[in-house]
């Protein structure tokens, strides 16, 4: 990951929420009582690149607490990966998160998630033998896989582009690059007949 | 990204690489030997045959100077075998690559010769585009790596020497593209699945495909090698701290640091 990759900047601007463990003065306006100081026990939604700080330092107090405690947000939550489970193609991942594999791995990082990879695992190659197969299937020059199904010859219309639309930006660069090879190779066939 | 150009050879880089195979042709005219860099041409005399890369041959057809045999792996015979074979008999693998640096002499079952060997006991080596995968003595039934380039080149500009059935060649060149592009969609899943290593195997794939899905592979392998990172370091730590546990156990506890050195040096 590049200083200067904008996915990884933008992944790190995703909500995480966290539970402070610490009573912490003059940060109240965080949970909208500007007066008080902000309880232990609060809990906050912060932007990751945060919360990773968080809770990695220690307060250096005797008890060694860490200032926060964080939970997986919801995009990561069990009922998301029940569904993944079930059949990764048909879960939206973009109304999750549109971020969501960038997210998970640096979610990984930071808790002992066992199960959690080998779903995301199975999620990522699963939806990608699909996005190659709609790669293929959008036609015409230019598209950029916005659904438009002109060169279509399977009948994928509605669905497909559901399924388009709920990729993300990990998977939509996969699509682009997929999509790309295709079409170099459609635009060559047809060059070989010119001349 | 700075460069705009993708990864690995485009496709009409691949397709330039093909004019260098060898084909098969009867000429119609005599023409002396060409002094090529790639070496010398072979001279044509009308009804012998010669084998020339497919770009004079190409030159000549189109000028109508020559005629090109196909290869014989682009007989519709030979096409619906390795339809039929990857199809029923293989439905998971990429049909064999053409054996290789031989050339199978039809009227001596069972002998092959070099191309370049002229019994001086030199060895010469020769890679794809030397290896007569396309002329008229290479064997039928497999395909070579770069079947699909000069099918379609030989369809397009030789269609009338190809026996008057392009439109067979046609359709069961189109089904042999779409089985291997159905196979390489499955090559994710594999490279996906648990215990597997994140390795898939290409052999047999020709050169065209390889262009076409160099992209999307690579982002798979990308993806899959991101997502098994943050699991791959949290197993290490653990076996880290299950080595150095076990160290401790054996001793009832700290203290003996020099000890544990010796354990793990085992």
């Amino acid at each position: 990951m590049s200083y200067y990759d904008i996915d990884s900047i933008l992944t790190d601007a995703e909500k995480i929420p966290c539970t402070f463990q610490l009573d912490i003065p003059d940060l109240g306006y965080l949970d909208n009582t500007p007066t008080q100081p902000l309880k232990a026990g609060t809990k906050v939604s912060l932007p990751l690149w945060l919360a990773e700080m968080l809770v990695i330092a220690n307060t250096g107090g005797p008890d060694n607490k860490t200032f926060v405690t964080f939970d997986l947000p919801r995009a990561l939550g069990n009922d998301v990966v029940q569904a993944l489970k079930a059949d990764p193609r048909a879960v939206p991942l973009r109304d999750q998160s549109a971020h969501f594999y960038g997210l998970a791995t640096h979610m990984m990082d930071l808790s002992e998630e066992q199960e959690l990879g080998s779903v995301l695992r199975k999620t990522f190659v699963t939806r990608a033998a699909e996005i190659s197969l709609h790669a293929r299937k959008v036609g015409g020059v230019g598209t950029k896989g916005k659904g438009k199904d002109e060169g279509s010859n399977l009948g994928i219309g509605g669905a497909g582009e559901e399924f388009l639309r709920g990729l993300d930006e990990w998977e939509r660069k996969l699509f682009r690059k997929a999509h790309d090879g295709a079409k170099a190779g459609k635009e060559w066939m047809e060059s070989i007949k010119k001349n | 990204m700075a460069l705009p150009l993708p990864l690995g050879l485009t496709h009409s880089e691949v397709a330039f690489l093909a004019e260098m195979e060898l084909v098969t042709v009867v000429p119609r005219q005599r023409l002396e030997s060409i002094d090529l860099l790639s070496g010398k041409t072979p001279p044509l005399r009308p009804p012998h045959r010669a084998d020339l890369p497919l770009w004079l041959a190409l030159l000549l057809k189109k000028q109508r100077r020559a005629n090109i045999v196909p290869p014989p792996w682009l007989h519709p015979a030979s096409l619906a075998e390795i339809v039929h074979r990857e199809t029923k008999v293989h439905p998971q693998a990429f049909s064999e690559p053409m054996p290789t640096s031989s050339r199978a002499r039809q009227s001596e079952p069972g002998f092959a010769g070099r191309i370049g060997g002229d019994g001086n006991g030199e060895e010469v080596t020769l890679s794809p585009p030397f290896q007569g995968n396309c002329t008229s003595s290479a064997p039928a039934g497999y395909l070579p790596y770069h079947w699909f380039e000069v099918a379609e080149a030989l369809i397009t500009h030789a269609g009338d020497d190809l026996g008057g059935n392009t439109s067979e060649i046609r359709g069961l060149l189109r089904d042999l593209v779409e089985v291997r592009a159905a196979k390489m969609r499955d090559s994710a899943e594999t490279l996906g699945a648990e215990g597997q290593g994140g390795v898939v195997s290409l052999r047999g794939v020709g050169a065209m495909e390889l262009a076409e899905n160099r992209g999307f592979v690579l982002g798979v392998v990308d993806g899959v090698r991101k997502i098994g990172g943050a699991v791959e370091t949290a197993r290490r730590e653990r076996e880290e701290e299950m080595d150095l546990g076990g160290g401790d156990g054996d001793r009832g506890g700290y203290g003996g640091g020099g000890d544990s050195d010796d354990d793990m040096g085992i």
